[in-house]
């Protein structure tokens, strides 16, 4: 592969520091603006293809991103390095859909991949198999999200079927590429048993070990309001670990190993 | 929480003993004032040095003495626990005036009787101009006289009280006992040649030291005999055979070495006490307390004579005793010590001498202690080095979790070399020990007040450098003018001024202090404290006369954020983007961005330039720029102490400005960083209030810029984080990944955290009834939230934002 270019350009809402929840270590996380899905419990609506227009029209740079070439990015993931290095933490790439943006990403991959920098990526694995195949190239460890194991259900809530999303994660772990996967937990959705059950049979025929699962929170519903788009989750009561002991025990049930995040 | 039962509970009658501490109303107490005018007025004719012994033993001969009923140690400083002696010696001026005040204050309220005020009226007159504060004011300098009045350098207190400060020698107590030290007293005394002129007086000061070993010796028989009767009178057989045991005890030290572990903690609780009845200088430390106690600990343990229960009780009522000293000072006092803390620190950790790990089964005991009484005091600082034991480094995260703010953490990897290259020997830096906050020093061996005595508040005189060297505050002319701002052409105008300021301010600093340093050296020695502390015995003179080993003071600053800011602010918007005119933001800080235009102004003050604590060059290195002059200029004043006997003698920068940052604000007009007028200043080197945006890993590399290893008095950092941050076990070692980082690789001096939330503390505002054992971090020291001013209040919870 060629040198990457690194005055190429993403468009980017955020860089987090000290992310500790992204991976192991202590971690930058680079959040990617644009999404192809239309999930309705999104904490970062504006992120969503669906909702770019309102993301501008806020006026907000919070919300609207702004393009960052590699060599800025880099610029400022480095300043931590130190703690990536005594914590064994890198940097991880989510959104948004990081693969939306792929070619900006594989490029700043491989770049951080010669500064030997750890590197993660959130993703929903929506992207076309070539596309995935060249990105995980150049990755370290992948947060895999699983919604749901129904292709239907799944289409009815996210917008997309799941086919493509569950062949990605399959060759991710043919490749040998570290996957965790992450489970939003989400009321009226995935938030029962059946659907824990077939989830959780699926990662494990598929081979997975480590699973995370994310309970439902309204953390995003501010960015609601100030994108002016409703929020159909609004009401819906928030999930706590101590309600969902025996949904994780599903999981582990199946030999995974599960916990909340 | 959670982890309450973590460290478990407070044995049942110990845990009545925080209570009923708690519970006491802080009076403002006459005995001590009554018995030091009676001896004063006995011994006018005495050199001073031998007055302040005759002094502390008509004092320990006196005062009232008491055991309370569920104590397993002796010791009192006033007629009750918790009340607050009074030093007439040093002032009155404060405490006559407040009379009538002191149970009317907003924060830090002291009660007093009808009975006190008559018996302070009495005694008034005799110290009026005889004391400290009366006979430092003659001696200031009438070119410095500005900056007491108006108080620009926070030196209020300075001249009520003692400096203390410092950590004795407790190590060579225990091992000689005050016995010891009394042969070696009476041995130079012998030795001297009294034909040279020096003689005289260390002749005189031998003999005051004979005075008060002999005054601290009477004093604790007096608690045997105490002991001894209540035994007597005793129905309960346990009770009975622990009070014979006190009695037995109090009979043999601190006079003597100490030879057990009990023997040991009731030895350093008199002398902690007795240094405190001797002076009122706060931030009196125990020093490594888990070292040299540990000998006595492990033999005890070993040979059957104590527990690991009963040694944890022993700890346990050793720091309810600890709070029980109480301080009263003046109101203008409490604006830079809000919570009435006396800052005696336990340190424990770091390394040894042979620099291996030094932590041992007592370090955890005191840190399980420590985390069961949950209190303000004393003030607990772990020494951080890269090979610290995991396990303890976990306990102390729980610690952290409780929510008290303790403990600190001081780091070994930049302080010890620190030291090393001022000139302490490797052994001792080794050796040191955290005093009072943040600060450090070699206990034992090192003078009074390793933190320095006066503020200089950077953004006030940032405005004084852009008013050609008036005070906004107060209109009155701090140094000489450099022009206004609007004249000033370009930021380099503005910094050549700053620069001149800045050296011209801290050249009055020095002058104040040396002043009042002169006064209380001539005034009001001590005799305990120099005799323990090495080698006043040896040279034959107290710690203000140059008796310690070492002796080093700092400067401190106030406000370095809201400086670095500002500088930012100007540079950018000013002189680079000409966003604003000079003319504009001087108005507009004239103004205190009241009318509109002026708040659009003090809005792009605030969100259109660079804020230091966010890893951003551009306000980081203005603050490093405008700090090198400081240390510069610092370091070419040294102390009265300077070539009469001790290594150093000189001065240093150090931030721990602990509360002064709320009244130091009250006293600073808007600034060009956009914060109004009146409102707190940043504390220590913390960014300013909301300034950081981008979490903990931007705020540790901000402050590593700073030239830390120059800072050796002491860099302070308050972190805060919500009590969600360590909720789970994986959060908790990314924390300790995250002060790893900090200390290993960015050499970070001091950090500690503030873990409450928001809501706690504004229902504690509502309720106090419900939050009374609430404890805050302020700046440097742990504080009960309920006694604290409104304004400070509001400032705790201004800082305590949901981080996470």
């Amino acid at each position: 592969m060629p040198a990457a270019d690194n005055t190429q350009t993403g468009l980017i809402f955020n860089i987090q520091k000290f992310s500790i929840h992204d991976g192991p270590g202590i971690r930058s996380t680079i959040f990617f603006a644009g999404c192809p899905l239309s999930c309705l419990w999104c904490s970062n609506p504006e992120s969503q293809n669906r909702n770019r227009q309102a993301a501008l029209a806020s006026g907000d740079p919070k919300l609207a991103g702004r393009a960052w070439t590699i060599e800025e990015v880099l610029v400022e993931v480095e300043k931590d390095r130190c703690f990536y290095e005594e914590s064994g933490g890198g940097i991880t790439l989510s959104g948004g859909e990081v693969l939306q943006q792929h070619a900006f990403a594989t490029a700043l991959l491989q770049e951080a991949g010669r500064r030997s920098l750890h590197r993660a990526a959130e993703t929903t694995g929506f992207a076309s198999h070539k596309i995935f195949a060249e990105f995980i190239q150049h990755i370290d460890l992948l947060l895999f999200d699983m919604k749901h194991h129904d292709r239907e259900i799944h289409r009815e809530k996210t917008g997309v079927y799941n086919d493509v999303i569950l062949e990605n994660m399959r060759y991710a772990l043919e490749q040998g590429v570290p996957v965790i996967a992450r489970i939003p937990v989400i009321p009226g959705f995935n938030a029962n048993k059946r659907a824990a059950k077939g989830m959780a049979g699926l990662l494990r025929d598929m081979g997975i070990s480590q699973v995370h699962l994310l309970p439902f929170h309204q953390f995003g519903e501010k960015k609601y309001e100030q994108l002016g788009i409703s929020y159909t989750m609004r009401d819906v009561k928030q999930l706590h670990p101590e309600n969902l002991q025996t949904y994780l025990n599903i999981f582990l049930e199946e030999g995974l190993e599960a916990s909340f995040h | 929480m959670e982890n309450k039962n973590h460290f478990g509970e407070l044995t049942k009658r110990m845990k009545a003993f925080r209570e009923e501490v708690l519970d006491e109303k802080p009076y403002v107490d006459a005995e001590r004032a009554i018995l030091a005018t009676e001896a004063y007025r006995e011994s006018l004719n005495q050199p001073r040095v031998m007055a302040r012994a005759l002094m502390l033993k008509n004092i320990l001969e006196k005062m009232t003495i008491y055991i309370e009923d569920k104590s397993l140690l002796a010791g009192n400083q006033a007629t009750k626990n918790t009340n607050a002696p009074v030093f007439p010696e040093y002032t009155l001026e404060f405490v006559m005036k407040e009379l009538d005040l002191f149970e009317k204050r907003d924060g830090d309220v002291f009660y007093i009787t009808e009975e006190t005020k008559d018996q302070l009226r009495e005694i008034a007159p005799f110290w009026e101009n005889n004391n400290l504060r009366a006979r430092g004011e003659a001696l200031l300098p009438q070119e410095v006289s500005v900056f007491m009045e108006t108080g620009v350098f926070g030196m209020e207190g300075k001249l009520n009280a003692g400096d203390a400060h410092l950590a004795v020698n407790y190590k060579r107590l225990l091992s000689d006992g005050l016995k010891g030290y009394e042969e070696r007293t009476r041995e130079c005394k012998k030795a001297l040649d009294l034909t040279d002129p020096d003689s005289i007086d260390k002749h005189v000061f031998y003999r005051a030291v004979l005075v008060v070993i002999e005054a601290v010796r009477a004093f604790a028989l007096r608690y045997s005999a105490l002991a001894e009767e209540m035994a007597a009178g005793e129905d309960q057989e346990a009770r009975k055979k622990e009070l014979l045991e006190i009695s037995r005890i109090c009979k043999k030290v601190p006079y003597e070495p100490a030879s057990s572990f009990r023997e040991a903690v009731q030895s350093v609780w008199f002398i902690q006490l007795i240094l405190q009845i001797e002076s009122n200088g706060h931030s009196l430390s125990y020093g490594r307390f888990d070292q040299y106690m540990y000998p006595y600990y492990k033999k005890d343990l070993e040979e059957g004579r104590i527990t690991e229960e009963e040694a944890l009780e022993l700890l346990t009522c050793l720091w309810i005793k600890t709070l029980t000293i109480n301080k009263v000072r003046s109101q203008a006092h409490t604006l830079s010590s809000a919570g009435s803390p006396m800052y005696q620190n336990v340190t424990i950790g770091g390394q040894t001498e042979d620099k291996k790990d030094a932590v041992n089964a007592l370090s955890f005991l005191v840190l399980q202690s420590v985390a069961q009484t949950r209190l303000t005091q004393p003030n607990l600082t772990v020494r951080y080095h890269a090979g610290l034991d995991k396990h303890f480094f976990d306990e102390c995260i729980e610690v952290m979790k409780l929510g008290f703010g303790m403990p600190a953490l001081n780091n070994d990897e930049v302080i010890i070399p620190s030291f090393i290259g001022w000139g302490v020997k490797e052994e001792d830096a080794y050796n040191y020990s955290a005093i009072g906050c943040v600060e450090t020093a070699v206990p034992g061996k090192w003078g009074y007040r390793c933190t320095g005595m006066s503020y200089i508040n950077f953004p006030r005189l940032l405005l004084c450098v852009m008013n050609d060297g008036v005070d906004l505050t107060s209109g009155k002319r701090f140094i000489k003018g450099s022009g206004f701002f609007k004249d000033m052409e370009t930021y380099e105008d503005l910094m050549a001024a700053w620069d001149q300021a800045l050296r011209e301010m801290t050249r009055y600093s020095v002058i104040v202090e040396n002043a009042i340093d002169k006064a209380s050296e001539r005034d009001v020695p001590d005799i305990l404290c120099s005799a323990l502390t090495d080698d006043c015995i040896g040279r034959g003179k107290t710690i203000k006369e140059g008796g310690a080993v070492y002796d080093f003071i700092s400067g401190l600053q106030v406000g370095i954020a809201n400086m670095a800011d500002s500088l930012a602010a100007i540079k950018k918007l000013v002189y680079e983007e000409k966003k604003i005119t000079r003319e504009q933001l001087w108005d507009a800080i004239l103004d205190d961005f009241q009318s509109p235009e002026n708040k659009k102004i003090q809005e792009m003050l605030i969100h259109d330039a660079p804020k230091y604590g966010n890893d951003d060059d551009k306000a980081d290195l203005l603050v490093v720029e405008a700090y090198d002059t400081y240390l510069d200029e610092i370091a070419k004043y040294p102390s009265t102490r300077y070539k009469r006997g001790p290594i150093g003698g000189i001065r240093y920068a150090g931030t721990s400005s602990i509360s002064a940052n709320v009244g130091q604000g009250m006293g600073t007009m808007a600034t060009p960083d956009g914060r109004n007028a009146f409102e707190p200043l940043a504390e220590g080197c913390s960014p300013a209030h909301n300034a950081d945006k981008c979490g903990p890993t931007a705020v540790f590399k901000s402050i590593s810029k700073l030239r830390t290893e120059k800072i050796t008095g002491g860099v302070l950092l308050n972190q805060k984080m919500t009590p969600q941050m360590l909720s789970s076990e994986e959060n908790k070692q990314k924390l300790e990944m995250l002060l790893r980082t900090f200390f290993n690789r960015l050499h970070g001096y001091h950090v500690q955290y503030n873990i409450v939330s928001r809501e706690t503390l504004l229902d504690a505002q509502e309720h106090p009834e419900n939050h009374k054992d609430l404890i805050v971090r302020v700046a440097g020291y742990s504080a009960f939230f309920n006694v604290l001013s409104r304004k400070t209040q509001d400032d705790i919870i201004e800082r305590t934002e949901q981080t996470l």
